[in-house]
């Protein structure tokens, strides 16, 4: 490699495995560095109230389901409508944990961690058993499969009374080195824990794309049968999507029931299930950096419905409920908007901005 | 180096038959061209050697090892290469990955590894990526390495094709019409590159052709196939002078 490992330029490879790193130069790494500094060190210099840390925390569980459908659907090209059920498996692993060992048992409260990655498999398991109809449906049908989970889920949820018919199942709070962690920094502590999750997966899935459990996923997405020729199996490679889909919501389900402190069906709904797909998509499907920026935009844009339907309310006659109206509305234009006018989802706006201050300040 | 022989395949859609008992014998080392007038059986029958069709009747060996039933991946991990008419290329992935991707069996390394990207994985990606590179130095695709497949020109996406059927260190390559729809000096550059990969590498050559001048030139065996038949064999010269084969070129009374 050149002498100027800082700038873009004049930097040339002269080994294929310094073509294979993250960060090429020294200037990407140390950027990247003090951004997650910053979002590690924020929470402790500016607290936010408890309302807005669930605001925060919610959106950061939504990046970690988001990167899971975006494995599915946007890398692998399957899409499922089935994704909040399978948040649902690993909130719910978590519930039949307290259901069974007391909602203050230790597993639950001390070995936290473990619980998660629990939720991860399990909805790893469950996904992979969903995606076993990807063995000889396409398109469409295997959609339909994935919403029938969706509605499976759903049912059995609402008529098992060992899940409290989808009422909520309390969830115990849980214990770090200094104690246990009271509501005062609950929602701070597990802006840390998703965080992490975040930054870990977010590499993990980085990684594999370059390996050839990503690239396997591109392939059935672009051409199934040249895929089978070159010596994969497509049938097998879709089902792997779903588990991997599954890992990843499991774990964000399972973070969602300990945030929440507590695990109820309606957090696990179609609509959900819809919502996510919005967030994969106005980010950008196929992109890792996509899934950061769905859910922060649509959070972002309930947000300001709501401020919106608040300050509008005053002139409006109190019988109409502007909110209910304009969150469906608001949601399905945006949709639809950025279906048309940019497919490639916000993700795309990020590059065409990294290709120009790449440049800067020169034309080309 | 085996032989590839297909003995009495037939191959029926409903009532209709494509291949009706073909025999064929690919004697390895030499490019063997398979002719014949449009929608006689050429691409059936790589179809049913490359797994994806399954001849309702008769048998395909390697070797001694039946084909017959196996699937398009479990064909491609014997060592038969394909390469297709109709492009069917990782559209979304650039010519590196597309290669790359044909070295799916070749990478042998752990989840665990990917995910961290450590030990095998990284220097198992490296080694292959050096493989990958000396196809594309083969095939002469260097200006091209890292724009997505999507947006070259159909003639380099051909030779894309072909190189990533190359890219599977294949012991016979199936090439179906790999010079349709090309002009006169792209063909003969595929031509080279056939000629090459059966010279340089060794590699037995199954083309499927309809440029008559091509297949005349290079090919060592020829199989001329109407309406699902095997109508005539054997060397270009041969071939040339049957009169069955003129009479379906030509019509009867030429």
């Amino acid at each position: 490699m050149s002498s100027n490992q800082w700038l873009a330029t004049g930097n040339f490879f002269t080994a294929y495995k310094q073509e294979q790193r993250t960060f090429f130069t020294h200037l990407d790494r140390s950027v990247f560095s003090l951004f997650l500094a910053l979002l590690l060190i924020w929470p402790m210099v500016f607290p936010l109230s408890n309302k807005y840390m669930l605001v925060i925390d919610s959106t950061l569980i939504a990046i970690v389901a988001v990167m899971g459908l975006n494995l599915v659907t946007g890398f692998a090209g399957l899409i499922s409508i089935g994704h909040a059920a399978f948040v649902g498996v690993g909130a719910y692993t978590v519930a039949a944990l307290c259901r069974v060992l007391g909602d203050s048992h230790g597993l639950v409260t001390h070995f936290w961690p473990i619980v998660i990655l629990a939720g991860g498999l399990v909805g790893a398991v469950f996904g992979a058993v969903v995606g076993l109809p990807a063995l000889r449906l396409k398109h469409l049908y295997l959609a339909i499969a994935t919403l029938s989970f969706q509605m499976i889920f759903e049912w059995t949820i609402n008529f098992m009374t060992f899940f409290n018919q989808g009422q909520t199942i309390f969830v115990g709070r849980v214990f770090w080195f200094t104690g246990k962690v009271m509501r005062r920094e609950h929602y701070q502590f597990w802006y840390y824990v998703t965080l992490v999750v975040i930054i870990l997966s977010g590499f993990g899935i980085r990684n594999l794309m370059k390996t050839r459990y990503g690239r396997c996923l591109i392939a059935v997405r672009d051409n199934d049968r040249a895929a089978d020729a070159m010596g994969m199996h497509p049938g097998f490679t879709k089902v792997y999507a779903f588990a991997l889909a599954g890992f990843m919501a499991g774990m964000a389900g399972a973070l969602h029931a300990y945030l929440y402190r507590g695990v109820g069906f309606e957090s696990f709904t179609l609509h959900h299930s819809i919502s996510y797909l919005a967030m994969a998509i106005v980010g950008g499907l196929g992109t890792l950096n996509g899934s950061f920026w769905g859910p922060v935009a649509i959070q972002f844009l309930e947000l300001q419905v709501e401020h919106f339907s608040g300050f509008a309310g005053e002139y409006l006659p109190s019988s109409m409920n502007l909110a209910t109206a304009l969150r469906p509305l608001t949601f399905g234009l945006v949709i639809v908007l950025f279906l048309m006018f940019e497919p490639r989802g916000i993700a795309n706006w990020w590059r065409i901005v990294k290709s120009y201050t790449k440049k800067w300040p020169f034309r080309y | 180096m085996s032989h590839l022989t297909v003995s009495d395949v037939t191959l029926s859609f409903g009532g209709l038959n494509a291949l009706s008992k073909v025999n064929m014998t690919i004697e390895p080392g030499l490019i063997t061209s398979i002719i014949g007038p449009n929608g006689a059986g050429k691409t059936s029958i790589l179809n049913c050697i490359s797994g994806f069709y399954h001849p309702t009747q008769g048998e395909i060996l390697y070797g001694d090892t039946p084909l017959t039933h196996c699937s398009p991946h479990e064909v491609s991990n014997m060592g038969i290469a394909r390469a297709f008419q109709n492009l069917e290329l990782f559209s979304g992935l650039s010519v590196l990955d597309n290669l790359l991707l044909a070295r799916h069996q070749n990478l042998k390394y752990s989840f665990l590894q990917a995910l961290f990207f450590y030990g095998k994985a990284s220097r198992m990606e490296a080694e292959n990526r050096a493989y990958v590179e000396h196809v594309i130095d083969f095939m002469e695709l260097e200006p091209h390495r890292k724009s997505l497949v999507g947006n070259l020109s159909y003639g380099v996406q051909k030779k894309v094709e072909v190189a990533r059927a190359l890219t599977l260190a294949p012991e016979i390559l199936l090439l179906d019409e790999p010079m349709a729809g090309m002009n006169l000096e792209e063909k003969e550059d595929i031509v080279r590159f056939v000629i090459d990969i059966q010279q340089e590498r060794n590699t037995t050559v199954v083309l499927v052709e309809h440029d008559l001048g091509v297949v005349m030139d290079i090919s060592d065996r020829i199989y001329v196939l109407d309406f699902g038949q095997v109508i005539g064999s054997g060397t270009p010269e041969a071939v040339a002078a049957d009169p069955k084969v003129i009479e379906a070129y030509i019509g009867e009374g030429s």
